[in-house]
């Protein structure tokens, strides 16, 4: 089974200053999960891949393809679809107009009412508040409202950065479930997360990103235990697993 | 009895032409976030080549054929001008003010452009219609009845677009967040022309309307786009309606203003409004936050 995704010898960053050194992830099988110390360069990973920040170096493939640097509407029409960190979304739609532009690659437009369907079942707490502006929402709900506007697009690969950033611990349960429900349907995630329990739960491969490079990774089958996660994710004995 | 009417009508004709001004501004404003100080120029440009292919003089089109190609023209026009002069700036956190400058400087090239390919003398534009209607025992022209009449329809179908229609909510949507614009597919550059294309076309359709209404000369759009200034800042940029329902509003002051106070004083009026306007409710005027559209 080759990846869905696969990265090699990344190198970008803002201006004059890199910030991702030689990252490569080519061997994920499954779900992959991303974690690290904050601002060493997982949101940068994602923008490099979903193509809001050009790669100075290397190549992302998605599928087989090379999709390294097409503009983001490309990368979106093949069914990569990148939910961003704390996203605002835009204030003053509604819930339904925001759905709606979800909707807006050419692949997704046929299934369309279907898929309100399958996002209102999911998120029932979302239909409710279908005329309500994005900007008047609670930040489970905006949450809510970031994926189901990602499932409008017809997903082939989702990636989450940090979904459940700044939410209380019910949420959290809400929003995993939903997640997991996502996964089974057959869509492939990458997720960024700071909480490990909700990482394992999730992930079939992790990374661990640590100045710009993959300091370790866990593969499935490997003892994934808390500890051994918290230790990389300290520095202790970085390659201890790999 | 006749006064009432006579000041209705004008009302009516004056705020149409604000409104379809208005509207065009506050889409760029909405969508892209500037201003565009060659608005006007705009309209003179559509009235223009509306005259080069309407005019007995020139082409000698029928205006019904005339009409949309200058308005074909326009939208063209301004996607170029938005290509040349604003897109270079995106992004940059002094894109306002450089987009003063620019469309200034576009404004002064198009003025001067229609005074060299056209002529300082006045001409003008065949009416959409011929002849005059009586209401009420008021002549009105066959003209300005059929833009009383078309242009709440040609806003209400601007209405629908932005509110109802998935490439009108991509427009609302790209002033609001643009890396979430990318990130559901939209094309952002072809949003910011798209907009400013539309938006020249409904100031390419107003200088018609104007033009076979008044006599059309190079600075023709000057006037009306200090008028549709005041509306704005009367009405905030933020909304459609706002300025559309402020358009109305202050056309009908205009005329009543004009009745009763005459001509001289009414301008000196329409200022004073603006001022108070902007001492009373100044957060309406080019303020980032209540950027939204519909
Ligand atoms: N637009 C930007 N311009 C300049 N530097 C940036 C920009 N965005 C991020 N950075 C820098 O890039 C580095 C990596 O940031 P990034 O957001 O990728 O980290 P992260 O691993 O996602 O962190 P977190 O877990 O906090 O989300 C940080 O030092 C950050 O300050
Ligand atoms: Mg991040």
């Amino acid at each position: 089974m080759s990846t869905l995704l696969e990265i090699r010898g990344i190198e970008t960053g803002y201006g004059r200053i890199k910030i991702l050194h030689d990252v490569t992830l080519d061997n994920a099988s499954g779900n992959i999960g991303l974690f690290g110390p904050n601002g060493h360069g997982k949101t940068t990973l994602l923008r490099c891949v979903s193509g809001l920040l050009r790669a100075w170096h290397g190549e992302i493939r998605f599928d087989g393809q090379v999709i390294t640097n097409l503009p983001p509407r490309r990368i979106v029409e093949r069914g990569l679809i990148h939910v961003s960190q704390g996203n605002r979304l835009f204030p003053d739609l509604t819930i339904r107009e925001t759905l709606r532009l979800g909707a807006f690659p050419r692949r997704a437009r046929a299934q369309e009412a279907q898929n309100i369907e399958r996002v209102a079942a999911l998120f029932p707490k979302l239909r409710e508040r279908w005329s309500q502006r994005v900007r008047t929402l609670s930040g489970g709900e905006r949450q809510m409202v970031s994926i189901a506007v990602a499932l409008m697009s017809e997903p082939r690969l989702l990636i989450l950065d940090e979904p459940t950033l700044g939410l209380a611990p019910r949420i959290k349960d809400e929003l995993c479930d939903a997640i997991k429900l996502i996964s089974q349907a057959g869509v492939k995630l990458v997720v960024v997360e700071q909480d490990v329990e909700f990482l394992l739960d999730l992930a079939d491969h992790l990374y661990l990103i640590n100045h710009g490079e993959v300091a370790a990774e866990v593969r499935p089958g490997d003892s994934m235990n808390h500890e051994a996660i918290m230790e990389m994710y300290f520095g202790r004995q970085t390659s201890a697993l790999t | 009895m006749s006064t009432i009417v006579d000041i209705v009508m004008s009302g009516l004709f004056q705020g149409s032409l604000y409104a379809m001004i208005a509207v065009g501004l506050a889409l760029v404003w909405t969508t892209i976030g500037v201003f565009n100080f060659a608005h006007g120029v705009l309209m003179t440009v559509g009235a223009y080549i509306a005259w080069q292919l309407a005019s007995s003089d020139a082409l000698g089109l029928p205006i019904f054929i005339a009409l949309p190609i200058a308005l074909l023209a326009s939208a063209a026009i301004g996607l170029l001008m938005q290509a040349a002069i604003v897109r270079p700036f995106i992004g940059r956190p002094d894109v306002v003010l450089l987009a003063v400058i620019t469309t200034l400087a576009a404004a002064s090239i198009f003025e001067n452009g229609t005074l060299l390919i056209w002529g300082p003398r006045p001409m003008q534009l065949p009416p959409l219609a011929a002849g005059t209607v009586k209401i009420m025992g008021i002549g009105i022209s066959a003209h300005q009845l059929i833009i009383i009449l078309v242009t709440p329809v040609i806003l209400a179908a601007l209405w629908f677009f932005l509110t109802r229609m998935r490439l009108g909510l991509a427009l609302r949507a790209v002033a609001q967040n643009e890396d979430a614009c990318h990130l559901v597919g939209l094309n952002v550059a072809a949003l910011y022309g798209l907009a400013f294309g539309l938006a020249a076309a409904l100031a390419g359709l107003a200088g018609i309307f104007l033009g076979g209404f008044t006599f059309m000369s190079p600075t023709m759009g000057s006037e009306p786009l200090s008028k549709a200034l005041v509306v704005v800042i009367f009405g905030g940029l933020g909304t459609i309606a706002g300025p559309i329902f402020a358009a109305y509003i202050i056309a009908f002051f205009e005329a009543i203003s004009i009745y009763f106070i005459g001509f001289y004083w009414t301008p000196a009026l329409l200022f004073a409004v603006l001022i108070l306007t902007l001492m009373l409710k100044p957060e309406g005027l080019f303020s980032r936050r209540s950027r939204s559209l519909a």
